[in-house]
């Protein structure tokens, strides 16, 4: 199956200065996007439409990770896909340049959370994603137990940018 | 037969990237014929062709590639094209639709890019709003002929790409309900639509030109979208004025509803 996550280039922009922005505590951000899709035969295309930026008062002090949301932040999420006809797409950012992938502990606490978005939007897949500088990968949900590597970036502006993931799901930058 | 060389200033990565670019073409009629040619010259990896029309007589004065016998034989125009781009790299993948675009979206759907070449307003309207929907740059081409005393003709054409987060063709003033309905009154009337091959080969030049500014890093770009317009009678091409009078909108306010991405009923299986 192809999966191809395909985002304006100005809406990833100011997704990753939102990201890069301090936080008091947290040694890193995290957002969620909002997600139409379409299909195409074997293709599945992830289309992100609005971006919600998680508030400052809902991370949690832990210093083991980057950053822990606390329960607000992940029920403000799935409020957002109770009340709307959108997939959701966590994202969070590696700002440096290379070999992009999750980390050991961004894998094991995905599948803590991604599949409680089925329980409230059961027929859209759902995302997570993490940003590099000039690149992307991720992985997409298509059931709660049903995960499948994201296998191709586009990001449309004034140029397009088109990025493939390899058999792991990770994106190496080349200039 | 892989040698790019003459092209190579396009940057060290632009071979690989344009091998991998799925590039959609809607028309294969004098301008469409044209870009599907030129796309496999640059070396473009995937180009879907979609048209549902056989070839004319009337047709052989602009379509790029055919012959006699093939309006003998009543060959459908993606055949022709797909036998244009084969004869130049035989390793271009060509997925063909002989029917109407709307009845083969999903040649359109994961494309990079959607060329449409198609006749009239409305056709242009649906073109750019499907691949808006769909997130995805849209070039289009158009020429038309005009009668403007006795004698004299006007022969004009515009080339005009969007982007899906940019101005739509109906923020440019490109589509106006105005011409939206002159069209509709003038539907039924079979009166010849003249078309000429060197007009269709300036747009679909101005069309190519676009599509690998967007693909390939040979000069910085930023513009949130294009409108060239040519005039055939003085063949100069200037960039249009009439976005200027009309409306500036942070957000199209045609296309950016919260149902108007995607597929409207998506659901998975």
């Amino acid at each position: 199956m192809k999966v191809i996550f395909r985002a304006q280039a100005g809406f990833i922009k100011r997704i990753r200065a939102d990201l890069r922005r301090p936080h008091d505590f947290a040694a890193e951000r995290v957002g969620f996007m909002t997600m139409r899709a379409a299909a195409s035969g074997s293709t599945l295309l992830l289309l992100p439409q609005d971006y919600h930026a998680v508030a400052d008062a809902d991370y949690i002090r832990d210093s083991s990770v980057g950053a822990m949301l606390g329960q607000e932040a992940l029920r403000k999420a799935l409020e957002i896909a109770l009340l709307n006809k959108v997939g959701m797409v966590h994202v969070h950012m590696h700002d440096w340049p290379g070999h992009l992938w999750f980390s050991r502990t961004d894998l094991s606490e995905q599948l803590k959370f991604m599949p409680d978005f089925f329980k409230v939007r059961r027929k859209m897949p759902h995302a997570a994603v993490v940003l590099g500088p000039a690149i992307a990968a991720g992985r997409v949900w298509l059931a709660p137990d049903k995960i499948e590597r994201i296998t191709e970036f586009n990001f449309v502006g004034p140029r397009v940018e088109v990025f493939h993931s390899d058999a792991s799901g990770a994106v190496d930058y080349v200039q | 037969m892989n040698d790019f060389s003459r092209q190579s200033f396009l940057g060290p990565q632009a071979q690989k990237i344009l091998a991998n670019t799925r590039a959609a073409v809607v028309g294969l009629g004098g301008g469409g014929s044209h870009i599907a040619q030129q796309l496999a010259h640059i070396g473009v990896g995937e180009i879907r062709i979609l048209d549902p029309d056989k070839i004319e007589a009337s047709n052989l004065n602009r379509l790029v590639g055919a012959t006699e016998l093939d309006v003998n034989r009543k060959r459908p125009k993606v055949e022709i094209a797909k036998r244009i781009i084969a004869g130049v790299r035989p390793w271009i993948n060509v997925p063909t639709a002989e029917k109407k675009w709307q009845e083969a979206d999903h040649l359109l759907k994961d494309s990079h890019v959607v060329f449409g070449c198609v006749d009239g307003y409305l056709q242009r309207d649906y073109l750019d709003a499907a691949a808006r929907r769909f997130g995805i740059p849209y070039i289009d081409i158009g020429m038309g002929i005009a009668r403007v005393a006795p004698d004299t003709f006007a022969v004009a054409g515009q080339m005009i790409m969007t982007h899906p987060d940019g101005p739509c063709l109906r923020c440019l003033g490109f589509i106006t309900n105005d011409r939206l309905n002159t069209e509709e009154n003038l539907y039924g009337d079979a009166g010849i639509n003249p078309q000429v091959v060197w007009t269709n080969g300036t747009l679909a030049s101005l069309a190519v030109g676009a599509f690998m500014k967007l693909f390939t890093p040979w000069f910085p770009v930023s513009e949130p979208y294009t409108w060239l317009e040519l005039d055939g009678n003085s063949q100069t091409v200037t960039p249009s004025k009439q976005p200027r009078y009309m409306p500036q909108h942070d957000r199209c306010p045609h296309h950016s509803g919260p149902d108007d991405l995607g597929d409207p009923f998506f659901a998975l299986e």
